[in-house]
This record gives structure tokens, sequence and C-alpha cells, in this order.
């Protein structure tokens, strides 16, 4: 164990700003073990000369990766459930209706982390409306590299698959690969993964029928917010819908939206003119 | 709401019996299925059976297929939870009538997932 | 004890799976069962004073056992963790043998689904920890969790590994 009491205060530290979670002491080993991995990828020795490396360099990428190895991971298939079923029973047939027959629909999954949220998406398409999921593209963009990766790959744990995915999705849509499961060829082709800062300036990622910005706006302030809010919106159709975390609203913070009931769950779509 | 926990290992019962007595389940242990099958057959039907595979006397899928093949206990929603995790093995339990399938190991939080799921998670747990 | 039989047919298990996915299987398992914030560190530790092992055997094309051992202390402690959902006041034998026989069990469970099948896997035994198998056919994980010492080793079926003869006194 190379972790030092001060790298130890120094992650705590780190991690309660970023996340609001506390890492109570006694919580050394755990902090070894999730970021080994880390250091060992960038080429360094142990846990303790990866924080020395942050704390005299700073990289906002770094930091997040150790953030994210420390918090639990709450990613679910269907978080939530209705923004999901929403999708199908009501979004896709009137974007269906409204847009001519050889056009693409895209989405765009905007803080995909490990890639349950775009897979659940392409997942829902392919058994609910099989005919129009080949003209859907799903973008998927995070800040992690290694989660763009992750969603690539569409492997997931025992324990991943075991949160929130109808076991009969399951064995549709997933194969054994050695202890992991992997999402369908077919499916994994539907996804576009790359790293994508919400925070900073957009690359062009295409122009958006439905956006997932779920849960990622409650890490930044009102100012952040607004900002994510107004270049997402430029990045969608006029007539595109953008779904939020449960707890979330545009309430307050962007008076262009004007909110929808879809189903049990809630959208925002872009006030025309505004 | 009642739940049935049918599994040969105690520890097991014990960790998956406190898990749902916790999101407020009334939980009946069972060593087997034939033992879940008299509880049953006593008067106990529960709302939920989460069941093992291998299990002596009547297995999970023995089990599952009973329930099923008896109209008086449609009612009662059948979750797998077992080490069985080869896509065939879930596939034949699916087929059986297992509503839902739990591989083992699993978190509380995921079976969670899975009661809100099936619309069996009391209303006061999904804040 | 007894002379060595001829060599046993079919796979050894290092042509079924490494060390890496042993270890995967075991972080899930730890996670899951022994407490979320919960580590297996891939580093050996010393060797266990007073060792308990807990233990499946796998019957079909590959034949062994998926042994998991640490100190008897440890396996309290693991113990402790695993039934904290509905802890007993006491840690008592019997208690050990359920929660320390259900890791390994479900231990078993993953391994048992990277074999070729069909496979079946033995009920759970709690005891001194069995003898051995030839390193061709055994794979081993060393582990510390807490800072205690663990080993997870897969290994195959050797003709002198039955029970009665593990359990025989020389005359």
């Amino acid at each position: 164990m190379t972790l030092t009491a001060t790298s130890f205060d120094w992650v705590r530290q780190l991690v309660h700003r970023e996340s609001a979670i506390v890492l109570a002491p006694g919580k050394e080993y755990l902090v070894e073990a999730r970021l080994l991995p880390i250091a060992q990828k960038m080429g360094l020795p142990g846990v303790h000369e990866l924080v020395e490396q942050v704390r005299l360099r700073p990289d906002l990428s770094t930091n997040r990766r150790i953030v994210e190895a420390l918090t639990t991971n709450e990613t679910s298939w269907f978080r939530d459930g209705d923004p999901f079923t929403a999708l199908t029973s009501t979004v896709m047939p009137a974007l269906l209706a409204a847009r001519g027959p050889s056009e693409r629909l895209q989405i765009w999954s905007a803080a995909c982390s490990s890639g349950q949220e775009p897979y659940t998406i392409a997942m829902l398409l392919s058994d609910a409306l099989p005919g129009a999921a080949s003209r859907v593209s799903i973008t998927a963009t995070d800040l992690s590299r290694e989660m763009v990766e992750r969603t690539r790959a569409g492997r997931f744990s025992q324990l991943e698959v075991n949160r929130g995915l109808p076991a009969p999705m399951l064995v549709r849509h997933f194969t054994r690969a050695g202890n992991e499961w992997e999402i369908a060829p077919a499916l994994r082709r539907m996804v576009t993964a790359s790293e994508c800062n919400l925070a900073g300036p957009l690359p062009r990622l295409g122009t958006f029928d439905v956006v997932y910005l779920r849960n990622v706006l409650i890490y930044f302030d009102l100012r952040t917010k607004q900002d994510i809010l107004r270049r997402v919106r430029q990045l969608m159709r006029p007539d595109g819908w953008l779904f939020l975390g449960a707890a979330e609203t545009t309430l307050g913070v962007d008076d262009t939206w004007e909110r929808v009931v879809v189903g049990r769950s809630s959208a925002y779509r872009p006030v025309r003119g505004a | 709401m009642r739940a049935l926990v049918i599994d040969d290992s105690r520890a097991m019962r014990r960790i998956v019996g406190g898990i749902l007595e916790g999101f407020g389940y009334e939980v009946v242990p069972a060593g087997h299925g034939r033992e879940a099958l008299d509880v049953m057959e006593g008067g106990f039907v529960p709302d939920l059976a989460c069941v093992d595979w291998n299990m002596p006397v009547m297995d999970g899928l023995q089990y599952v297929s009973a329930v099923r093949s008896n109209p008086a206990w449609r009612s009662v929603t059948l979750m797998m939870v077992t080490t069985e995790s080869e896509h065939g093995q879930i596939v034949k339990a699916l087929a059986a009538g297992a509503h839902e399938y739990v591989i083992k190991p699993f978190t509380a939080d995921a079976i969670r997932d899975k009661l809100a799921l099936l619309g069996l998670l009391p209303e006061e747990v999904t804040a | 004890m007894s002379a060595p039989t001829g060599p046993t047919t079919g796979p050894s298990i290092s042509e079924l799976l490494d060390a890496d996915v042993v270890r995967s299987i075991a972080d899930d398992v730890w996670l899951a069962m022994v407490g979320e914030d919960e580590v297996l560190l891939p580093l050996p530790g010393p060797a266990p004073e007073h060792p308990l092992s807990a233990w499946v055997e796998v019957v079909g094309p590959w034949n062994g056992a998926v042994v998991l051992t640490c100190d008897r202390a440890t396996a309290e402690e693991l113990t402790r963790c695993v039934l904290r959902a509905n802890p007993p006041e006491h840690v008592v034998d019997e208690d050990v043998e359920d929660a320390f026989g259900e890791l390994a069990n479900v231990l078993g469970g993953g391994v048992k689904s990277l074999l070729p099948g069909p496979s079946a896997l033995g009920l759970p035994e709690v005891g001194p920890t069995p003898s051995a198998a030839p390193a061709s056919d055994t794979c081993r994980v060393d582990a510390q969790w807490r800072g205690q010492s663990l080993t997870i080793s897969v290994q195959g079926a050797t003709p002198a590994s039955s029970h009665t003869e593990r359990n025989e006194v020389p005359l």
C-alpha cells in the first residue's frame, strides 16, 4: 500500500468537492484498490505517485476519473423508466410522422457513462419499433475517455446487468463474453461514442431530434447550466425533445423551453421563436 | 406484501429475506421447492417468490413450473435468484415461467431495481 | 498417502481460464456480498496462522474444486459482513459454515459459467484446506482483504484428493 495519509486526505477532499460524497477514514484500501488501475494505465508505479502527479499538475480529466472510480456506480438500465417508455410510446411516433420517410433520426445520450443509457435506447427501439430502429443513430458522449471506451465496447459485468435490465431483454440482446455480457453487434452499431465536455464549446455532433441530458446539470452552477442548455439547444431540431433527470427542470434556469407531459414523465421542447 | 424466499442455503435465505424485509415485505423462508409449495398450499400465497435453482427434493425450475401450472397462483410473481448465469439457463428459466431473474452475486439495489420493474416495490421505498 | 495414478484426461484449468478472470469474479462477489466498499487487493499476504477453507467441487468436462482459504478469524469477519442485513449477535461455527460456504458457492458459480458444460457444483463445504493439485491444473489468486491474506484456488481433482483419504490417520 503506497497511499500516504496526506494523499488520502487530498483524494477525500477532491471526491467531496466533485461529488459531495464523503470518504470516511478506513477507506484507504478502497482508494488504493480503485485507483491502482488508473495509476498503472498512466504508467505510474503506484497510487501515491498518481496523487502526487495530479496535485502538482491539476488535470480535469484525471480528476474526474479518480472521482468516478471512487463513487458508487449508480448507473442502471432504464433509469426511472418513464423517460424511456415515453420515447417509444409518444416521441418516436411523433417524429416518424413529422419526418420524411428517408430521413435519419438522431438521438443524443449526453452523459452516457458506461453505456447503459444509449443501449437502453437501442434495445427499446429495436424491440418496440424495429422498422424505425434502422433509421436511428444514437450519439453517446461523456467527459471521460474511459467511459467512452466502455460504451464503445458494449460489455457489462454481471453486477451491472443485474441493475434494472429486464431478464427477457438481457437474453434477447446480450451474449456472454468471458465473465461479462456483450451487447448484440447490431445494437452496438446503432451507437457512436465520443468524448465531449458539456461545459465547453460543443463539437458539431449533429442535429438531434431527441436529447437525454440526465443527472448531469446538477453538477454545475446556474451560469454553467444555462450555457449548457443553450449549447444543447443549438444542436437540436426546433421540434426536438429534451429529457432531464427525474429531479431536474429547466424552470428557473432557462425560459426558452416548454415543459410537456409525456406519459408519466416530462420532456422539454424548444419554445418556438425564442 | 408477502414474499417466499426459497433457497437451500441458510445464508442466502437470511440475505434475501433481510433485503425484502427492509423493503417492507413479510417474508417466509423455505429450503426447497416442495417446502415452498407446502407453505402455499397451507394458505400463504405470496406476492413474490424469490427462488434459487439448485436445491434438493425439488429444484427451482420444477417449482416455477408447478406454480405456473396452477391457475390459483397466477398472481404470484416468480423471480429466480441463482448462480446459474449461462445465457441458456436464463432462457430456460424464463421459458418455464419465471418472470424475472437475478444472477448471484447481487446487491440490494439489484433486487430493488427488479422489484421496481415488476411494480412490486412498496411506494415508500421508491424515494 | 497414495501413489499417484495416471495423468488426468480432459483440459487443464490453464486452458480454460486465467487469474484475471477469477479476480474479476471475486471482485463482483466481494462488492455484492461482503460490502459495496469492500475490495480485494491483488497482492499476496503472509500465510494464515490458522487457515480455514470453504470450497465447492465442480463436476463436468473439467473436474476440480474452487477453494477459498484464509485465516479462521478472517472467515469470521467475512461472515459478519455477509450477514450484515440480519447480523447474528455472536458469530458461531454454523454462521461461518453458512456464510463462508456461500461465498465459495457463489465464486464457484461464477467459475462454472466459464467452464465447458454441462458442469455442476457440489454443496459448499468448510474445513481444513484440501490438498493442492498439480500446478499445471491450478489457477491461483492471492489477495488481501482488509490487510488479511486470502487465496482463491481453482484446482483440478487429483486422484489422491478424496475426503476419506484426507481424514485417514496414517498407520
